[in-house]
């Protein structure tokens, strides 16, 4: 029978091959696919971003087990499609339009999905229409935004505007994120929140979804 | 006292006449060259389109007319090859940036333009070769594209690593030597960029200059290979450090004493809230070869040696210190426990500061002029005391940023002086 206190410590562990196999066994097994999640992936990338806040692990460590839970849940997701299965919420997740700096966001949709949400990702340089369209279709509870360069932290503000006129802005919660963006500059531009690391991104993003998720 | 001399005075403690000022003289203490045009506008001496020297950063050059302007006491010595691999030898051509501004790249800077017009970088100029870096369509900079070929975990090869690396043409010291000394001739402290010492520098991972680069050069697999194969990255740093020694032998040979400052490494080991790595990572993989590298520089050449690193790198402060690094830049006093002051009082006598002049993220760019000569004001106070500070904007002055507040900054660092 598959281990799946294996598996969480394999994500923990960063191991991404042996993630994959127990996942692969486990679902062989007909493991329901939300108790792997819920009972194992959740509660792994909660003890990755303990030890991240306790200095033992760093980005290294975090890319990792964000890359063993992502192979993992590559296996799970079409079975948690099928079943219908809850998430913790939606998140629509990209770079600023004339941002194609990746790693911060990336990981933060990695422990966001690590963290039980449904996350998709717009990518790098993405305009404010395109999350306009994404907040039409996905239906999100969260928008998350991030910049690395200064010359893009107006598309920020751009985009939570665009995502205001088009009447959806008490449909969602924004979070935004980046290098050069502080607390004061997202409350200055009307987000709802802001996340200084990517642990405190899915803390923040629990937060709120918790407080408005529909 | 000389330019030359205010800069070596303060690397070396002993406090300099005044506040020594830094804009230019590397890839990380530079001015986008959008801002150098309106610099050259303001002081009233544009004659036409400014050379971008890095295109990746697309850092405009300092002209002799604006550093007397500036009152820059350092001069930079770059290679005669951009991260791209064109040469800077080969003339120069117009070009035009998304928002319109004219400026000069290399004869052999060669883009094409995507459907979604985003401008691609094609290595070395050659366009058969597929694209190494892009820039958005409304974009200010270059950004690499991920070139990873497929990695054989059990056939990975630290060659592969080091295909950019390697020992340097005759032409290269050459160029080096004669720029070097044209570079001494201006009184300045030079500052060279002599290349290959930076290790595991997140710039040069995906190896933009390369036209079908091998091993790892995914930034994210880069990051994630510190913690799982670190035997891999220290037998390449290793063999990369063997090969710098060498090649920094002979252009120490041919131009010893026209350099001062020497660019060893850009690897950023802080982020805003914390370092990337553990110290044990950084004293297991880094210390032993940045070691080396000092040592060899110190033992064989009167070179300062300027490690650069980015973000909160407080904890690592000490382990720079023990490795041999006299300079550190760009000192992010934005960055979580970089507070200045505190800098200063617990690392101040043991390394030179060049930077922390003023915040760029935010007050350089957002900032009211009163807020730009606050704050270069109170760090020049904080950071000159009994030397050991170079003032430099806390990494490269970014596209966009008024050239009031520039301008401003500058008056108030020569405000500071007694210079205005």
């Amino acid at each position: 029978m598959a281990d799946l206190n294996a598996l969480r410590q394999a994500v923990i562990n960063g191991d991404h091959t042996s993630a994959r196999r127990i996942t692969e066994e486990a679902l062989g097994e007909n493991t329901d696919p939300l108790q792997i999640v819920t009972g194992c992936l959740v509660p792994a990338m909660d003890e990755v971003g303990r030890l991240f806040e306790e200095e033992e692990y760093f980005i290294p460590e975090m890319l990792l087990a964000a890359r063993a839970m992502k192979e993992s849940m590559e296996l799970i997701r079409p079975r948690l499609t099928a079943t219908g299965a809850p998430s913790s919420g939606r998140a629509v997740i990209g770079a600023a339009k004339g941002d194609l700096h990746d790693i911060g966001k990336n990981l933060v949709a990695s422990m966001l999905e690590g963290a039980g949400f449904d996350v998709h990702d717009l990518g790098v340089d993405v305009p404010p229409e395109k999350y306009v369209e994404a907040v039409k279709t996905v239906k999100p509870h969260l928008v998350c935004i991030s910049t690395l360069l200064t010359t893009t932290m107006p598309a920020l503000k751009k985009t939570i505007d665009a995502i205001d006129a088009a009447g959806l802005r008490d449909s969602v919660k924004i979070m935004v994120g980046g290098a050069p963006v502080t607390q004061q500059f997202a409350d200055e531009i009307g987000a709802d929140g802001y996340g200084e690391n990517a642990r405190s991104a899915v803390q923040k993003a629990r937060e709120l979804t918790a407080r408005g998720a529909a | 006292m000389n330019s030359r001399e205010r800069i070596l005075g303060a690397i070396e403690h002993r406090a300099p006449d005044r506040v020594p000022l830094d804009l230019g003289s590397t890839s990380v203490s530079g001015i986008h060259v959008s801002c150098v045009a309106a610099l050259r506008e303001y002081y009233g001496i544009a004659n036409g389109p400014v050379k971008v020297h890095e295109p990746y950063q697309m850092l405009g050059w300092i002209d002799e007319d604006l550093r007397e302007i500036l009152g820059v006491d350092a001069q930079a010595m770059f290679p005669h090859k951009t991260m791209f691999g064109h040469s800077t030898l080969n003339g120069w051509k117009e070009w035009r940036m998304p928002d319109g501004l004219e400026v000069l790249v290399p004869a052999d800077f060669n883009v094409t333009i995507g459907e979604d017009g985003v401008i691609y970088m094609h290595p070395q100029g050659d366009l058969n070769a597929p694209p190494s870096a892009r820039m958005p369509n409304d974009g200010y900079f270059f950004d690499a594209i991920i070139r990873q070929p497929p990695l054989d975990e059990a056939n990975l090869k630290v060659e592969d690593n080091l295909e950019e690396y390697g020992p340097i043409a005759d032409e290269t010291v050459a160029y080096i030597a004669s720029a070097s000394a044209q570079a001494r001739a201006s009184g300045r402290a030079v500052v060279a960029s002599l290349g290959g010492t930076a290790l595991g520098d997140i710039a040069h991972v995906p190896a933009v200059q390369l036209k079908y680069p091998k091993g790892i050069r995914d930034v994210a697999e880069w990051y994630m290979s510190i913690a799982s194969r670190p035997e891999l990255i220290r037998e390449l740093f290793e063999r990369q450090t063997q090969i710098a020694l060498a090649n920094l032998a002979r252009i120490a040979a041919a131009a010893k004493n026209s350099i001062d400052v020497v660019f060893v490494c850009g690897t950023d080991f802080g982020a805003q809230t914390g370092t990337f790595c553990s110290r044990k990572t950084f004293q297991s993989l880094w210390t032993p070869f940045y070691t080396t590298i000092n040592e060899w520089i110190h033992a064989n050449t009167p070179w300062k040696t300027f490690k650069h690193s980015c973000g909160s790198v407080r904890k690592f402060i000490p382990d720079f210190i023990e490795c041999g690094f006299d300079i550190l830049n760009p000192v992010q006093c934005s960055a979580a426990n970089m507070e200045a002051g505190e800098l200063k009082n617990e690392f101040g006598e043991r390394i030179t500061f060049w930077g922390g002049g003023i915040d760029t993220q935010k007050t350089l760019p957002f900032g009211s002029p009163g807020d730009v000569r606050e704050e270069t004001l109170r760090r020049c106070e904080i950071f000159s005391c009994g030397g050991g500070f170079v003032f430099n904007t806390i990494h490269n002055i970014q596209a966009r940023t008024p050239v009031e507040n520039i301008a401003t900054m500058i008056d108030a660092v020569h405000e500071f002086n007694g210079t205005k």
